[in-house]
């Protein structure tokens, strides 16, 4: 009962007017930034975090949620009518979605989808609702080894989703985390790595990191490519309203199971990717033979959508739980709560009640304000991309400088963006994934006070990472993620020979 | 493609000497209160080194085996042209907010990109060019209180 008393709690304060007003400009932002090619929620989320700083943290809480919400409906557009996925789990997406668009049915894909993106919102915002109080009461057991060992966890699963070879990912994780250590010592106060410059004593800022990594490396990435609009016109009548609603309940399975599938690889980092391509390949084992898939079958648009949707949701509740977030956007969302001095976590719930289930409420109301949106406005939102690429890309270039610019007020982290930018170019060209790297730079200090504390717990044992009842199980699973892929590899070789 | 995974996997390798023998230089073992400053850092620094290797390894093993000429590229065919063309000019931006501050520094940059690159009629090119950095000035220098960084001369150029 606990729980519903402070959910309707919640909802009071996601709906007072201010916050309501805030919600609808942070959802138009982000469906802005999730059409456009370069920016996404990450970068959207970044540049507004200076803006943020005048508003009560409530309302900039909502404000960075909402940009992520609209977002997450924004992608789907681009990659239906433009075919370019604007994010990498929006790639799923494409292969049925461009195709009934091209069919002269763009409605009916773009209503499908952003139904199915409300479907996998809810599921994953009950999960959220449910769970999250259960989560972050255990989660007050937690000593430093115990952080210390969610945080092998966390990595060693992303060894594994991140990109196609896990020791790349291993190694953007490794980066991230020096760079998280360049600068001031938090436990000693000593300078690291600093070589003796000013410049680096103040350390990589991740919201520049983000800003360049995704923001600048993806303009390269697109210019590259030399980008061709060719979009396709869209309309939405009530005939497409009508049709897909009657396809969702027609595949009702296939949503259930997609957004399902969204919510469990969402909780684990990086999950959004793998979660839309998984429920992709369900839906076309369930239905392979019955429709024709790649050439605009409704399944093959909503079992991706719900599950990336549900994934992007489902991110919120490891950050505001533990401390960990799922996902970039998700980090850069956490850099924000932490600048207003709020450290996510088990705390967090003790200390702020009102606060958090305010942002649970705002899931709500965020994601279903921006499904009318997206429902109401998609093709003006789509004739964004009418405009020409050469007027869009200076001003990109120019909203990511002030992003970087504003964190610090340093002239330096423009220097750092577009150093970051062709970092990230080069990265994305060579497999090296650059989410499991962003989040290492987000949860460095954490990481390392934790592990910190928890070898003088031990006294220098690092036996005490394998401390039980808590930490033994989950460091073991960390190792058997980590291990596991290679030892069945090794021993396919071996039964092949 | 190859070649290049072989050179950046030799630079990250570079990188993670610099950052263990910096550290080792701080200090990476226990000690008055638990572990030195430089103790996370330095294995993390070794991570880097020992899997840079694998991959150098790897990547190095398909370049010789790769006849010449053959391998993927890095940059597909004539699509480095358009990178220069964003980048160079972008940090001429960065230089010159340095001098004249970001705002006039981008009105420049918008011009030149629009026009040059982006062959756009010039009457949108002076209105965009003007109308987006004098909207964001308004937003954030004067609505916001948000600085963005004026340069050298920048606040003679803009007494307002």
């Amino acid at each position: 009962m606990d729980i519903l008393s402070n959910f309707i709690m919640g909802l009071g304060v996601s709906l007072e007017p201010f916050n309501l007003l805030v919600a609808v400009i942070g959802l138009l932002l982000g469906i802005i930034v999730g059409v456009l090619p370069g920016l996404g929620g990450a970068n959207g989320c970044a540049i507004l975090i200076p803006i943020t700083f005048v508003m009560p943290p409530e309302a900039a809480l909502i404000l960075l949620c909402c940009v992520y919400w609209g977002a997450l409906y924004g992608g789907s557009i681009c990659s239906i009518l433009f075919n370019i996925p604007g994010e990498p789990w929006a790639v799923a997406v494409t292969f049925d979605g461009y195709p009934m668009a091209k069919k002269g049915r763009a409605g009916k894909a773009l209503v499908l989808s952003s139904l199915s993106h409300g479907v996998g919102a809810v599921v994953g915002i009950i999960l959220l609702t449910f769970f999250a109080p259960i989560i972050a009461e255990f989660a007050l057991k937690f000593g430093p080894p115990e952080t210390a060992a969610v945080m092998i966890l966390t990595f060693s699963a992303m060894t594994r989703l991140g990109g196609k070879s896990a020791l790349k990912s291993a190694i953007a994780i490794f980066l991230g985390f020096i760079l998280a250590s360049v600068g001031t010592d938090i436990v000693s106060g000593k300078l690291r790595m600093t070589f003796g410059t000013v410049p680096l004593m103040g350390g990589f800022n991740f919201i520049v990191a983000v800003i360049g990594l995704f923001g600048i490396g993806e303009i390269f990435l697109t210019v590259e490519e030399g980008l061709k609009m060719e979009g396709v016109k869209a309309k939405v009548t009530l005939k497409d309203v009508r049709e897909a609603v009657g396809d969702l309940i027609h595949y009702r399975k296939i949503l259930l199971l997609g957004s399902l599938i969204g919510c469990w690889l969402g909780i684990q980092p990086g999950g959004a990717t793998p979660a839309s391509f998984m429920a992709y390949g369900f839906a076309k084992g369930a239905l392979g033979n019955k429709e024709k898939f790649g050439e605009g079958a409704s399944p093959g648009i909503i079992a991706p959508e719900a599950a990336g949707h549900g994934a992007g949701t489902s991110a919120t509740l490891p950050m505001i739980t533990l401390g960990i977030p799922g996902s970039p956007t998700m980090a850069v969302i956490m850099g924000g709560l932490m600048i207003f001095g709020l450290q996510p976590g088990p705390m967090l719930f003790k200390e702020h009640t009102a606060f958090v289930w305010g942002i649970i409420g705002s899931c709500w109301v965020g994601n279903f304000l921006g499904l009318i949106m997206v429902l109401a406005f998609a093709p003006l939102f789509a004739s964004i991309l009418k405009i020409r690429f050469g007027i869009l890309l200076p001003a990109i270039i120019y909203v990511c400088a002030i992003g970087a610019y504003a964190v610090n007020n340093r002239m330096i982290d423009i220097h750092y963006m577009i150093l970051f930018g062709v970092v990230g170019f080069l990265f994305k060209k060579l497999d090296y994934p650059i989410a499991p790297m962003v989040l290492a730079l987000v949860l460095g200090n954490m990481a390392e006070s934790a592990a910190r504390q928890a070898l003088i717990m031990g006294r220098g044992n690092p036996l005490i990472f394998f401390r039980p009842p808590i930490a033994l199980p989950l460091t073991i699973l960390a190792l058997f993620l980590f291990l596991w892929p290679t030892i069945s590899k090794w021993r396919k070789d071996k039964l092949a020979k | 493609m190859v070649k290049a995974d072989t050179i950046v996997a030799l630079v990250i390798m570079a990188i993670g000497i610099i950052v263990l023998v910096d550290t080792a230089m701080l200090g990476s073992g226990w000690g008055m209160s638990g572990p030195e400053p430089g103790f996370f850092p330095f294995y993390m620094g070794l991570g880097v080194v020992i899997c840079s290797v694998f991959v150098f390894l790897r990547a190095f093993k398909t370049y010789k085996k790769e006849a010449p000429g053959t391998g993927k590229r890095l940059i597909a065919e004539g699509g480095l042209a358009p990178i220069l063309w964003v980048l160079i000019p972008s940090m001429g931006m960065v230089l010159l907010t340095e001098l004249i501050g970001l705002h006039l520094a981008t009105v420049l940059f918008l011009m030149f990109y629009m026009r040059v690159v982006g062959e756009i009629h010039w009457t949108t090119v002076i209105l965009v060019g003007v109308m987006v950095p004098l909207a964001t000035f308004i937003v954030f220098d004067k609505l916001f209180l948000i600085p963005m960084p004026e340069g050298l001369w920048g606040k003679y150029l803009i007494p307002f």
